[in-house]
């Protein structure tokens, strides 16, 4: 891993107390890189997008510390968050979160102008990106005349407008067809390695694994390393060995469950 | 950490109130509905006070005697001392004293015809006369408001008081909807109300170089039973009668547009807002700050606002204009106080509107761009 980034220390978020009290993020720790390509996976209300939030400073965590560059964002203030995620991060959504009121180039724009970029340059900048993103002819169209991809493509501009840091991107190909979801892993893994930024993504789509440096997996609210998990040779999911309900030994080889049920389908031969 | 500028490069808030064009204009023209219940009706008021001291106004008089208490024509009766007349003229500064006796009364074209009401002048200046000639005895010189409404002209046959007069001329700009001046010699007056050598009022000029507040002193230290008033004091209380009638009037009104006004605005305001909700959230998400999308809430009702004002005073405008062609004695006079007291009304409205949305803008978390829209 190049130099770190991104450090943090015990993470862990708490909704709610009592018996409506969830554990949504436990303890978490982790470095980033320059440059890293991070891919966290995980089921459906694993924790992923609460992490994600937390990591972009939009979300204050109950504990721990996200030290970026030595500035543990957790303790900044409300007034001093807004400029800090406007110049150090970017943001790709699933729905590409457009404005609809803006065209395509204003879109690109507004994120300068929230860091401070006014006028000629901003309108510069924003020109340059959408032009490299091969969106010349669509600079001054409303958002809502583009297509899914050139969407996304308005999208990773805005992201990248400001040169940051680090760029968050929560499902950035779910909503593009193959072509275009490739062409959003290219671009992507172009501004990791061109620019040395580094990309935390969150995301079910396994070919994202393909441009990741490290896939993570979320569950529970703790985060394991893709490599040390196993799949349940029955459901397929992914089962941490050292916390699997159900084993077998089969030939030799320890099989792990997800549950009870699906060990018994294995030696029942149904599945 | 310096706090930074957000440049307005991006007009962030006009393009979120074009983006719903049919909704901006809507609450552009409620407020602007709101805001002309507020201007017309000041103007409507303003614009009969102006005609209900037009005599006053012109008669040229720098002090205007009446019976003692009595500061006004409307509303009242004043009948000065047989010997206050010579007694006003003894008073060192007067140049002339002119008596006039003035009457309400009903302006009849027939046992069963029409009628308006007229304040009665004999025997004092008359204004310009857009037609005819001045009054001999037995004839009147009536408002033209009047006269059209009546369907009289010069050579008619009216009857007042019981008594029939011939309509000598015309003279414009007295009417109002509280009535008008009609003119008469004072012989004709005192004939018809019974009442020989009776004044009213007397129209007092100064001397050159007399001020006009120090005669109106004197002559009230001087002559017993009177009370002198200057002539802008005397039109002053004139429109105070006006504004005692319609001061709660107004009020009710003000209170009215500013209601409309709040809710109109706020309405539009907020649901401009729910609609911005997702944007709002992205925006936050990308470094806007709380004050930044509070200001740009602001901007927009305040625009909302100030566009309905400017619609507002365009209308208000075109009713004073256009209000006196369908009715002579409807006059809307747009005075720069009311103006100001409609912009201040404005403001509250825009204040007031902004309330809500503002408190539902400060709840939107930056987190919240992470939820599904489906």
């Amino acid at each position: 891993m190049s130099d770190v980034l991104l450090t943090i220390q015990g993470l862990s978020k708490i909704f709610g107390e009592g018996e409506t009290r969830v554990d949504a993020v436990r303890a978490v720790d982790l470095e980033l890189g320059h440059g890293e390509i991070v891919l966290v996976m995980g089921p459906s209300g694993s924790g992923k997008t609460t992490l994600l939030s937390m990591l972009g400073g939009l979300l204050r965590p109950t504990t721990g510390e996200i030290l970026i560059d030595g500035v543990d964002i957790a303790a900044l203030s409300e007034r001093e968050l807004p400029s800090f995620r406007a110049t150090r991060f970017g943001f790709i959504f699933q729905d590409f979160n457009l404005i609809a009121a803006l065209t395509t180039r204003e879109n690109v724009e507004v994120v300068l102008n929230l860091a401070g970029v006014g006028g000629k340059m901003a309108n510069e900048r924003a020109e340059e990106l959408l032009v490299a993103l091969g969106l010349a002819e669509r600079l001054d169209f409303d958002v809502e005349q583009l297509s899914g991809g050139e969407k996304q493509r308005v999208a990773i501009a805005r992201a990248v407008a400001n040169r940051p840091q680090l760029i968050f991107a929560d499902e950035p190909t779910a909503n593009l067809d193959s072509a275009h979801g490739a062409e959003t892993m290219r671009l992507l893994r172009q501004l990791a390695k061109d620019e040395g930024t580094t990309v935390v993504i969150v995301s079910h789509d396994e070919r994202l694994r393909e441009i990741a440096d490290r896939v993570l997996w979320l569950e529970d609210g703790q985060l394991k390393r893709l490599e040390a998990l196993v799949r349940d040779p029955v459901c397929g999911m992914l089962v941490d060995p050292a916390k699997a309900p159900a084993r077998l030994e089969s030939d030799g080889e320890t099989l792990y469950f997800c549950s009870r049920g699906c060990r018994k389908e294995y030696e029942e031969g149904s599945f | 950490m310096t706090a930074l500028q957000f440049s307005s490069s991006v007009p962030l808030a006009r393009r979120q109130l074009l983006a719903r064009r049919g909704r901006t204009l809507a609450g552009v023209i409620g407020i602007a509905v709101a805001l002309l219940l507020v201007l017309a009706l000041k103007a409507i008021f303003a614009g009969m006070e102006g005609r209900l001291t037009a005599f006053i106004d012109g008669t040229g008089a720098d002090v205007i005697v009446a019976q003692e208490g009595v500061t006004t024509m409307h509303m009242t009766q004043s009948a000065l001392a047989a010997d206050a007349m010579a007694a006003i003229a003894r008073v060192p500064g007067v140049a002339s004293a002119q008596g006039i006796i003035y009457k309400g009364a009903f302006v009849e074209t027939g046992p069963n015809g029409r009628s308006g009401i007229v304040g009665l002048v004999g025997g004092g200046p008359v204004p310009d006369l857009v037609e005819g000639r001045p009054p001999r005895p037995g004839e009147i010189v009536l408002d033209r408001a009047l006269a059209n409404q009546l369907g009289v002209d010069e050579g008619a046959v009216v009857q007042v008081l019981g008594t029939r007069l011939r309509v000598s001329g015309q003279v414009e700009g007295t009417a109002a909807i509280t009535g008008s001046f009609a003119f008469v010699a004072r012989a004709t007056l005192e004939q018809i109300v019974n009442a020989p050598n009776v004044v009213s009022y007397a129209l007092v000029r100064a001397r050159p170089g007399t001020d006009a507040d120090e005669l109106a002193i004197r002559i009230n230290q001087d002559v017993t039973g009177v009370t002198a008033s200057t002539r802008a004091s005397f039109a002053r209380s004139e429109r105070s009668v006006v504004g005692d009638m319609s001061t709660d009037i107004v009020r009710a009104m003000i209170l009215i547009g500013f209601v409309i006004g709040v809710a109109v605005a706020g309405l539009v305001a907020y649901s401009q807002t729910l609609a911005q909700q997702r944007d709002y959230g992205v925006l936050r998400a990308l470094g806007l700050s709380a004050r930044r999308a509070l200001s740009l809430v602001l901007v927009q009702v305040a625009t909302l606002v100030l566009a309905g004002f400017v619609l507002a005073l365009g209308l208000v405008g075109l009713l004073a204009l256009v209000l006196p062609m369908l009715s002579p004695t409807l006059v809307l006079s747009i005075r720069m106080e009311d103006v100001l007291q409609a912009a201040s009304v404005a403001g509250a409205v825009a204040l007031a509107a902004a309330l809500i949305p503002v408190l539902h803008v400060v709840r939107v978390e930056p987190a919240s761009v992470f939820r599904r829209t489906s």
